[in-house]
């Protein structure tokens, strides 16, 4: 059968957060508190027991890091995250787009591996 | 008829206990409201390894479950950036396979944010759901309208999930469908 490829066109910046301690963490729970505070969709894309790393969609670079404490402060609100003096925003960086009429072709991965 | 349904949630942050697994009980309500005759089943979720996921679907394959679901791991992830999570759910379901149709989204830059698959290893119908929460309900409430339109429709089902899948980023409409030979 053929399969289906769909590109979707949505600006979003990727945020990495270390310095926690996470045990029992509630992603749903994150998810709200992060997207209350930027008022933007915020969508949880690793967790380690130590970090925390998360798609933000339609928010710039500079926007995140000039409220850096405050986002720090609010992650630590979900139950399941605790702080260490240690904690920061580790990468904030925004998605570069390609133009999707020259991506080539890629058999058994990601395409975008070819980029970055 | 549902007979018997396994859940299999995938990652190695559950396991760990870094993170709770709310897909499970969110997709057993949604099964259970599709068909509440049926057994369901949630597996211990499965290391983010291709051959332990792959064993683990044939395994409740042999058992006799009539529908397998795997949650998480549908994304490019460590293709993509070495720090995100292993995805391997997608490539073990294209290996085990042979009757199946899925469906590839992409971000702008390239990255393969989720492959959603559809197919029989047998008679078991096996489909995959995305990790994050509101992806995967709104992917799973569409299988179960789609089984309930006509089950023996792979292409139909797969689409409708596909569909749902992007309607969560306000794309109601694709920008661009590209079909592989």
């Amino acid at each position: 059968m053929e399969d289906n490829k769909i590109i979707v066109q949505v600006d979003k910046t990727v945020i990495k957060i270390e310095g926690l301690s996470i045990k029992g963490l509630n992603l749903q729970e994150v998810e709200r508190i992060i997207s209350n505070k930027l008022n933007s969709l915020v969508r949880i894309i690793g967790v380690t027991g130590k970090t925390i790393e998360m798609d933000v969609y339609g928010i710039e670079e500079e926007d995140i890091l000039k409220d850096e404490r405050g986002i720090i402060k609010a992650v630590s609100l979900a139950e399941g995250i605790t702080l260490s003096d240690l904690a920061q925003i580790s990468r904030v960086k925004k998605i570069k787009s390609f133009d999707i009429d020259h991506i080539p072709e890629h058999n058994g991965g990601c395409r975008g591996e070819r980029w970055l | 008829m549902l007979n018997n349904v396994v859940i299999i949630p995938t990652g190695d942050e559950l396991n760990e206990g870094i993170v709770l697994d709310t897909d499970s009980p969110m997709i057993m309500q949604e099964i259970i409201r599709l068909d509440g005759r049926c057994n369901i089943l949630r597996s211990q979720p499965v290391y983010d390894k291709e051959d332990k996921i792959i064993e683990c679907i044939k395994s409740y394959a042999a058992g006799k479950a009539d529908l397998i679901i795997i949650i998480g791991g549908s994304g490019g992830g460590h293709r993509y950036e070495k720090t995100l999570g292993k995805d391997y759910t997608h490539s073990a379901l294209d290996l085990i396979l042979k009757e199946k149709y899925s469906s590839v989204v992409y971000g702008k830059n390239g990255h393969m944010w989720s492959k959603l698959t559809c197919g029989k290893l047998g008679e078991t119908l096996v489909i995959n759901v995305p990790g994050p929460y509101d992806e995967a309900c709104a992917v799973i409430k569409a299988f179960c309208r789609a089984y309930k339109a006509d089950k023996d429709d792979l292409e139909g089902m797969n689409r409708s999930m596909m569909k749902a899948l992007i309607g969560q980023y306000g794309n109601q409409e694709p920008d661009r469908i590209i079909q592989e030979d």
